[in-house]
């Protein structure tokens, strides 16, 4: 893995960033006016119900805002060189397919950082929720996430790779499809059986039942950290063998030069 | 002294689908050599640059690029290779400075910034490094496109058509740029055109393809002489390119 490679691709997303307003959007504006509405609703639920209710809502959707930019991002970052019939020229460059991906996924993890930083201060200042009071727990569940949407990125490049550009689209609503069944705003357990069968082999679904069990009692819900550790495990190497597996044979068929 | 051989190519062979895009072709280019690769459309020069570059396996045959294997040695040998297409684009929103700098760090170039500066100026392009690429003319992208493909020094240039769709003036100016630089850096070229006047410019040695096959070889003369059987002592590819075209298509 040559670091310069994975830098440059870093750097050609920070350029594109500073000079593509909705990129910036992205980054910044659209979590804060995601967390703007949850934060209303949570306010008015707190008046119903009680805090915790209020922190259940708010802490899922931050939490659910790190999955779903992350792993639409690492797409979206792989169709801005498509758009740009940029592609062709990186990929003609040294770099390795693995140090590109490794570059796209990096400035994704920048972006949410950057991200979760100016929601966490809002959700403080605003709604009075410190989402440091999930403590250390706070940075297993991310990586739990992370871990899911990249692999989940991955996954949806090698659709990109397999049946072209005109999929993309598609590979940015997929993580919806994961959201009714990773329990994010409420316990897996109100799901019908059959939803919660599915919910267990989703581990993002592990995490948000861990932090609604830490917000309640104030301890690290290790069961559900490690189920969704190793799922995530399955998980992240079936993406990789299965975008190998395209990567291979769009490079034997000539597809991979059809991309743009 | 025998030149070193840069670029190898032995028995290479592709199909898709039951066509046969490349048949059997086998070349090499010795060091400062530039090879006009010439062909009608759907030849299998692209397919076959895009095997040089490893983006399209082969199914038989072998690619050498200064001795070694390209199928497992590509981003050694790719630092001192580069590529350009008219075909494709530098990123749009980024200015041509940003953009030479994203490439000059893909390839590692040392002093990135002053060599930058230099092909900038060589260019005439100086004044326009913070310009976004989408607000240049195409014949200033394909500029651009140069800049980026001789940012690294490269060994091995290939080049598709990389002045496609440009008028006579730019084409002629880029030439001779490109005919300059070649000769200070000692850069072997490979060079896909169909415009006929530009391969006469700059290849010494010129390889016709036509349905993956190399039908013909020889400077742009020889081929000028023994394809249209004149004794005349100016090229004329032109001609020769439709001859063979017309008689390979016919039989």
């Amino acid at each position: 893995m040559n670091l310069n490679r994975v830098f440059a691709i870093i750097l050609r997303h920070i350029f594109l960033t500073m000079h593509q307003l909705e990129r910036f959007f992205d980054v910044l504006i659209s979590p804060i006016l995601v967390l703007t509405l949850w934060g209303f609703l949570a306010t008015y639920v707190q008046g119903l119900q009680s805090q915790t209710l209020a922190s259940f809502l708010l802490g899922g959707m931050i939490l659910w805002v790190v999955f779903e930019k992350v792993s639409t991002d690492i797409g979206v970052n792989f169709m801005y060189d498509i758009w740009d019939r940029n592609v062709i020229n990186v990929l003609a460059s040294p770099i390795t397919f693995i140090e590109y991906i490794t570059g796209i996924i990096a400035i994704s993890f920048i972006r949410i950082l950057v991200a979760l930083t100016s929601m966490w201060l809002m959700a403080g200042i605003f709604y009075n929720f410190q989402i440091t009071s999930l403590g250390f727990s706070l940075v297993l569940f991310w990586i739990n996430l992370f871990i899911f949407a990249t692999a989940f990125g991955i996954f949806s490049i090698s659709l990109v790779l397999r049946y072209g550009h005109t999929i993309g689209p598609l590979t940015w609503i997929l993580p919806f499809l994961v959201q009714p069944f990773a329990a994010v705003f409420y316990p897996i357990s109100i799901l019908p059986p059959l939803f919660q069968k599915i919910a267990f082999f989703i581990p993002i679904s592990h995490v948000f039942e861990g932090m609604r069990f830490t917000l309640r009692t104030g301890q690290f819900d290790y069961n559900s950290f490690w189920i969704a550790v190793l799922l995530n495990v399955i998980y992240m190497a079936g993406s990789i063998v299965l975008f190998a597996v395209i990567l291979k044979k769009i490079i034997g068929s000539g597809r991979l030069v059809k991309l743009i | 002294m025998d030149k070193k051989v840069i670029l190898e190519v032995k028995n290479l062979k592709k199909t898709f689908n039951g066509f046969t895009a490349i048949d059997d072709i086998s070349f090499s280019l010795e060091e400062g050599q530039i090879l006009g690769f010439l062909g009608p459309n759907g030849a299998g020069k692209s397919t076959t640059i895009y095997c040089l570059l490893g983006l399209i396996a082969p199914d038989e045959g072998s690619i050498k690029i200064f001795g070694k294997d390209v199928s497992k040695n590509r981003s050694e040998i790719f630092k001192e290779v580069n590529y350009a297409s008219a075909d494709f684009n530098l990123p749009w929103s980024l200015s041509i400075w940003e953009n030479l700098l994203v490439y000059a760090k893909l390839y590692e170039v040392p002093e990135a910034k002053k060599r930058i500066t230099e092909l900038l100026d060589l260019f005439e392009m100086s004044n326009l490094r913070s310009t976004a690429i989408r607000d240049l003319s195409t014949g200033l992208r394909a500029r651009a496109n140069l800049c980026k493909a001789l940012l690294n020094k490269p060994r091995l240039l290939l080049l598709d058509e990389p002045m496609a769709s440009m008028d006579p003036d730019i084409v002629d100016k880029g030439i001779n740029l490109l005919k300059q630089i070649q000769k200070e850096e000692h850069i072997t070229i490979l060079y896909t055109s169909h415009n006929m006047w530009e391969i006469e410019e700059i290849a010494g040695n010129v390889l016709f393809l036509n349905h993956g096959k190399i039908i013909a070889q020889g400077t742009p003369l020889e081929l000028t002489k023994n394809v249209l059987q004149t004794g005349g002592e100016q090229a004329n590819l032109r001609d020769v390119f439709i001859h063979l075209s017309r008689n390979q298509n016919e039989s």
